[in-house]
């Protein structure tokens, strides 16, 4: 991979090119840190089916897509990701089923919720293969699949098949309002800030246990000792009297009614905050911390008892575009696998705050790509205990 | 056979007869109510309590059935017993200051308003026709950092814009006054309801005696209307000890309840073994409360009748 990567980094980047080069790096730190977790574990099964498959006709159409909040509800009119297949099928709008964080969704599931596509994120691929309700993707029915960057596509491969159709990415950092926040330096530290006291917001996750271990010179947050987690989550209990909440979904309604001024958030609270970069929002800053910022990959995955296997195969493909990844790029502030997104047609002002014209931004040290936590059951009972403390 | 052992057999046939007759009827009513139970109370319950010892599990595991998160969490070494006695402070802070602030509302209803009681009392209920989570969140708006109190506060120069009261919102106090708001109008119902059924005549009786308004309604009215006092606080004490929604969404980090970790053991945990010993827990302290309140109602409907 380092050959590969050797020229890019020694010629100047086109912008145009941004993508295809940024994405090629981030996915290859996707590819190391998920693959070997998700080829280590024997798929269970899963296998397409050798039955005669029903034609698309003959499909029930209705597509179940079991989502983040944020997508399929349209209320950022993210139709546009699936515009290709509205007009394929007009008639047959898919159904969209919400979940709030991957956590969530995947209890569902593995407690007997069934549909037909499904879009987790890499850190969990290795639990929903182990859930044996995956089927992988038939690749040549996806007309914009050779357009994806092939690091992200290796990542989604469980021996040798495509079980995960990767297609946004984005990173995670502490946003401020720069109007109410002067840092002392760029670092995850913001959140624990205690001259803000009474305005910070932490995610309503065990992620924190992630940031607060970069934050205190942990080797591998990710998969930390006993030891090591009852640091994180002594430090994090003295530290939560300065939050005043955990956001669930969203923390951009707070920042925006002037309750929070820090935040844990994702690209798309930031560009939200900013009102799109029309100009009239919020002056907040996506921070760059020392420490780097985590990021993370999700992708598209098939259930194996669809009946709708044709149209979910076009669902996945309107989804893998270059009008969804400008749409997603321009509108989430994520980034997108497809490698053909013309990058002039993106605000300047998301490049710099992505370091888009970066091809190092989504490597170690300066992004942390999220990854499977061994341990996950302990991390989530300590953070639990962070939150009793409250 | 004497005259009347032969009266007590017809007697008795009679009785078997009608038994026999009306049988039919009372388990035709009796049917849907008790089907409803078990499908929905009986049943779930014992699945939770398969799952709280390891009987039944989300996960394929080779562990079997096991105690240990009962003996953890009863132990007191676990960090939920510390939330149920917060959730429970908070439930009883609740329950008696909505009693308190409904009562009034009743009385008026039943004793006062005349007439236009049953308008009054539409009206009271017409804000609850929208949706719950728009009227918590419509909290947010007047509470909020730059929300109309603090702006009001900031206007009038009693405090700085940038150290607006932070307690209004994201506190325990905000989850107390967002649950009472919810609940007074319907605790007031229990209580409407009993002191519009009471014997005027003892009031009027009350009056004719010599007493004054305060000692009628000390001595009489109040007394009467303790079973409608009662299942008022019943009525909010039960579901508040449990939620959730309402302290996620304006508690903040101080308002993080034992139902919320509950919630959290489910959802985002994916513990379901401790989250149903938690859950099951508090179905029994339910229950035990119902059958202490349930047994304090009658008393005091047969000592009030």
């Amino acid at each position: 991979m380092t050959s590969d990567i050797d020229p890019i980094l020694a010629s100047r980047l086109d912008r145009r090119d941004f993508l295809r080069y940024a994405a090629i790096l981030g996915g290859a730190g996707v590819l190391a840190a998920c693959k070997k977790a998700v080829e280590t574990t024997p798929p269970a099964g899963g296998s397409a089916s050798a039955s005669p498959r029903p034609s698309v006709d003959q499909e029930p159409g209705i597509l179940k897509v079991f989502d983040w909040d944020g997508y399929g509800n349209d209320t950022y009119g993210d139709h546009v990701l699936w515009k290709a297949y509205a007009k394929k099928y007009p008639d047959q709008k898919p159904k969209f089923i919400l979940f709030k964080d991957d956590d969530f969704g995947y209890a569902q599931v593995a407690n007997g919720a069934r549909y037909d596509v499904v879009h987790p994120c890499a850190y969990r691929w290795p639990d929903w293969i182990n859930l044996d309700v995956l089927q992988p993707w038939d690749t040549s029915l996806i007309s914009n699949f050779g357009d994806l960057n092939p690091a992200f596509v290796e990542g989604g491969k469980v021996n040798g098949r495509q079980y995960f159709v990767p297609l946004d990415w984005g990173f995670a950092a502490p946003m401020y309002r720069a109007d109410k926040v002067q840092p002392i330096e760029d670092s995850w530290g913001l959140l624990w800030d205690e001259r803000y006291k009474g305005r910070i917001s932490w995610w309503d996750s065990l992620n924190m246990f992630i940031v607060a271990g970069y934050f205190n010179g942990v080797a591998n947050p990710w998969d930390m000792t006993d030891q090591e987690l009852q640091a994180q989550k002594e430090f994090l209990i003295s530290k939560i009297p300065l939050v005043r909440a955990l956001w669930p979904v969203d923390p951009t309604p707070d920042v925006l009614n002037g309750d929070i001024w820090i935040t844990y958030a994702w690209p798309v609270h930031w560009w939200a905050a900013k009102d799109y970069g029309s100009g009239k929002g919020l002056d907040v800053v996506y921070m760059n911390p020392k420490e780097g910022r985590t990021s993370w990959n999700c992708g598209m995955a098939l259930f194996k008892d669809t009946p709708n296997y044709y149209h979910a195969h076009d669902y996945v493909d309107a989804w893998a575009s270059a009008a969804s990844a400008l749409w997603l790029v321009t509108n989430d502030a994520y980034g997108h696998t497809n490698t053909t997104l013309d990058l002039s047609k993106v605000p300047q002002e998301l490049v710099d705050a992505f370091s888009l014209d970066d091809p190092t931004a989504l490597e170690e040290p300066h992004s942390h790509v999220e990854r499977p936590i061994r341990r996950r059951d302990v991390y989530n009972q300590l953070w639990g205990e962070v939150k009793a403390a409250g | 056979m004497s005259t009347g052992q032969a009266t007590a057999s017809s007697n008795g046939r009679e009785a078997r007869r009608r038994h026999l007759r009306t049988w039919p009827g009372t388990v035709g009513l009796l049917s849907p109510p008790l089907l409803w139970l078990i499908l929905f109370f009986l049943i779930p319950i014992v699945i939770v309590a398969a799952y709280s010892v390891g009987a039944l599990s989300l996960f394929p595991t080779t562990q079997g059935v096991s105690f240990f998160d009962w003996k953890h969490f009863l132990s007191g070494d676990s960090i939920y017993i510390g939330l149920f006695w917060k959730s429970v402070r908070m439930s009883l802070t609740v329950s008696v200051i909505v009693v308190l602030l409904a009562y009034p509302v009743g009385y008026f209803l039943a004793l006062v308003s005349g007439k236009r009681k049953y308008v009054l009392l539409l009206l009271i209920i017409v804000p609850f026709l929208t949706s719950y989570l728009l009227r918590v969140l419509a909290w947010k708006v007047i509470l909020g950092s730059e929300g109309i109190i603090n702006t009001a506060v900031v206007t009038l120069g009693l405090r700085d814009a940038d150290h607006p009261v932070q307690w209004l919102i994201y506190s325990q106090f905000t989850v107390i006054l967002v649950l009472a708001y919810v609940w007074v109008p319907f605790v007031a119902l229990p209580i409407f309801v009993t002191l519009e059924n009471l014997d005027r005549s003892i009031l009027e009786a009350a009056g004719d005696l010599g007493a004054s308004r305060w000692r009628t309604f000390w001595r009489v009215t109040f007394p009467m209307s303790l079973p409608g006092v009662g299942a008022a606080f019943v009525f909010v004490f039960i579901p508040t000890i449990g939620e959730f929604v309402t302290p996620s969404l304006v508690g903040g980090t101080s308002g993080f309840m034992y139902g919320n970790a509950i919630s959290d053991l489910f959802t985002q945990g994916l513990d379901w073994q401790t989250g149903s010993v938690l859950s099951l827990f508090l179905v029994v302290v339910v229950l035990v409360l119902m059958a202490i309140f349930g047994r304090f109602v009658q008393v005091r409907s047969a000592g009030a009748g």
